[in-house]
């Protein structure tokens, strides 16, 4: 496939007015090419392990009211088939698209080219690798039996080494940084590579057994989307509002003390998943102190967030970068606050072991993180790739499947998840009676989760495109409702 | 492994976090990230002279004034 050629000046597409000015472009595009393969290779392989996944857990989502469905093909029976969606969109496209926004945005948060490329390289296929090996074993059913950590550990000790190699090569290039203050998405970054390590391997430790081994999965389970996916996704969040709207962060001030509020009480908060479990009760109750004093740093990024984009959400009506990272930052308020009074006694008292919590979970890792990482990829690429998004409408498609498509997941399993638990809890009401009244809301999660399979599909198919630049060749950005009033698009045949 | 000695090591590693985390902080003070100079021009690190404060940046391609919904 050829790709028609551009000069790279209606890439930058800048008029020089000054030495200054040549060299700060010079140096976002230097900085933008020594990531380039890393990046794309990050994103290409997140996203394969997006659409797998997806279609696994649409699989496992309609078992639910089709239980026999494809239950005579061992690999295909919910036992497999679930963990494999939980995995592959955890440790392949969440933590893959994550960590190759996180590459892109170091190297233009310390103003330098990113170091230690080819580290990158060997991180991103001996991390692939390990997904890949634990996948395969679960279909297989080789499985550890806890949530959130099913792949058997040579996988587990496969990814984590594609993690410290992706972690040295963002530390070597945060020590030749170029400037003096660290911006506030480099904190959360700088933080993730801290503690998602250290996590990572003391859970997959191997030396907890009975009640601690519970103690410590849901340390793990909930701590991954503590400081490993939401410091990812806030980082990103912090990034992409102010400069698509080209305005700086409301208060500064506040944007760091949320961080350092977030570091303080998000690491205690796992055990709230043990609420009425056999531990010692001050433990719990920490976690459940802990989890509500994240209201702290939640409301600085709410407010934070919210009045950065006071006066331009009309911009939402036209760029995609923003609609989906707005969309994720909404989010996460929404789930943190969910989660903080989920744990609370007298909320688990219904909610716990529901579905409830399992539309909290998507609304976290979908809602909140994949949407801004959706919003990070459609702002990234057209600068490493030198070409813009062909399609707006599929873009458009992308949106607004994703966005439906997780609301009505999160409303169906919250609501059907309260109804299920109001009924486990009457001694009066047999256990299947709890079972058949969830069954409407199992089928809207169902279609939710189509919803955003097809999504998806339009993502991988319109990345595919830009990677091969591919497509109508585009002079003017692709945003929504522009190409209608420009008439600028020159319509090429695609390639 | 006895519940009581497991937990320990849980709860060290919470505490091992929390010492990390501190460092961090007294590194950051130590290098003055939260003197009200970097605090004051921190939040405007991601722009430049070439994507300023006040231009939309959601584009490549920059078109015309004409053209955009936020126009300079």
């Amino acid at each position: 496939m050829t790709a028609p050629t551009l000069a790279r000046e209606q890439f930058v597409s800048f008029a020089p007015h000054s030495a200054e000015e040549v060299s700060e472009k010079q140096l976002r595009v230097n900085i933008d090419e020594s990531v380039t393969s890393p990046v794309v290779l990050y994103f290409l392989t997140g996203i394969f392990w997006l659409v797998l996944g997806s279609l696994a857990g649409l699989v496992a989502a309609v078992k639910f009211n089709l239980p026999d469905w494809l239950g005579s093909t061992p690999f295909l029976t919910f036992g497999r088939i679930r963990p494999v969606h939980l995995n592959a969109v955890m440790y392949g496209w969440a933590s893959l698209a994550g960590a190759g926004m996180i590459v892109w945005l170091t190297g233009r948060l310390c103003r330098v080219a990113v170091q230690k490329t080819w580290a990158l390289y060997f991180s991103v296929i001996v991390w692939n690798v390990g997904v890949l090996f634990g996948v395969v074993s679960l279909v297989f059913g080789y499985n550890q039996g806890m949530e959130w950590l099913e792949f058997p550990k040579p996988a587990g000790a496969l990814i984590a080494v594609g993690f410290l190699f992706f972690a040295y090569s963002m530390i070597s290039t945060f020590r030749k940084r170029q400037v003096e203050h660290l911006y506030v998405s480099l904190w959360y970054i700088l933080a993730s590579l801290l503690w998602f390590p250290i996590l990572y391997v003391v859970a997959n430790l191997g030396i907890y057994s009975g009640v601690t081994e519970a103690a410590m999965n849901w340390w793990f389970g909930h701590n991954a989307l503590a400081v490993w996916f939401t410091p990812v996704g806030l980082a990103g969040a912090y990034y992409f509002i102010p400069k698509v709207i080209g305005r700086p962060i409301y208060s500064y001030y506040l944007g760091l003390l949320g961080f350092w509020a977030f570091a303080l009480f998000y690491n205690w908060n796992g055990i709230h998943h043990l609420v009425g479990g056999p531990l010692p009760t001050w433990l719990v109750t920490v976690s459940i102190v802990a989890s509500v004093m994240m209201f702290v740093p939640v409301m600085a990024v709410a407010v934070n967030h919210h009045l950065t984009t006071v006066g331009h959400f009309r911009m939402l009506k036209y760029s995609p970068t923003l609609r989906f990272v707005v969309f994720g930052s909404m989010s996460y308020t929404a789930v943190s606050l969910q989660g903080s009074i989920e744990s609370l006694r007298s909320f688990s008292e219904v909610a716990h072991f529901t579905h409830y919590t399992i539309g909290h979970a998507h609304l976290g890792v979908y809602g909140f993180l994949s949407m801004i990482l959706f919003g990070a990829v459609y702002y990234i690429m057209p600068r490493i790739a030198k070409w813009e998004w062909p399609y707006p409408r599929l873009i458009k498609l992308h949106f607004w499947m994703s966005a439906f498509g997780i609301a009505l997941y999160v409303v169906a399993m919250n609501i059907g998840g309260w109804i299920q638990g109001t009924m486990m809890n009457n001694a009066a009401l047999p256990f299947i009676a709890s079972v058949n009244a969830t069954k409407p809301y199992l089928w809207a999660r169902s279609v939710g989760g189509s919803m955003m399979l097809i999504g998806h599909l339009a993502f991988a198919y319109q990345f595919l495109l830009i990677i091969y630049r591919s497509g109508p060749t585009r002079y003017v950005p692709a945003w929504f409702d522009l190409r209608s009033t420009a008439e600028k698009v020159e319509e090429k045949q695609a390639l | 492994m006895s519940l009581p000695i497991a937990i320990v090591i849980i709860v060290s590693f919470l505490v091992v976090g929390g010492a990390l985390t501190l460092a961090g902080f007294v590194w950051a003070v130590q290098k003055k990230q939260f003197s009200v100079k970097q605090l004051n021009e921190g939040a405007k690190l991601i722009f430049d002279d070439d994507e300023p404060i006040g231009t939309p940046q959601d584009m490549v391609f920059k078109s015309s004034a004409n053209d955009s919904p936020n126009p300079r």
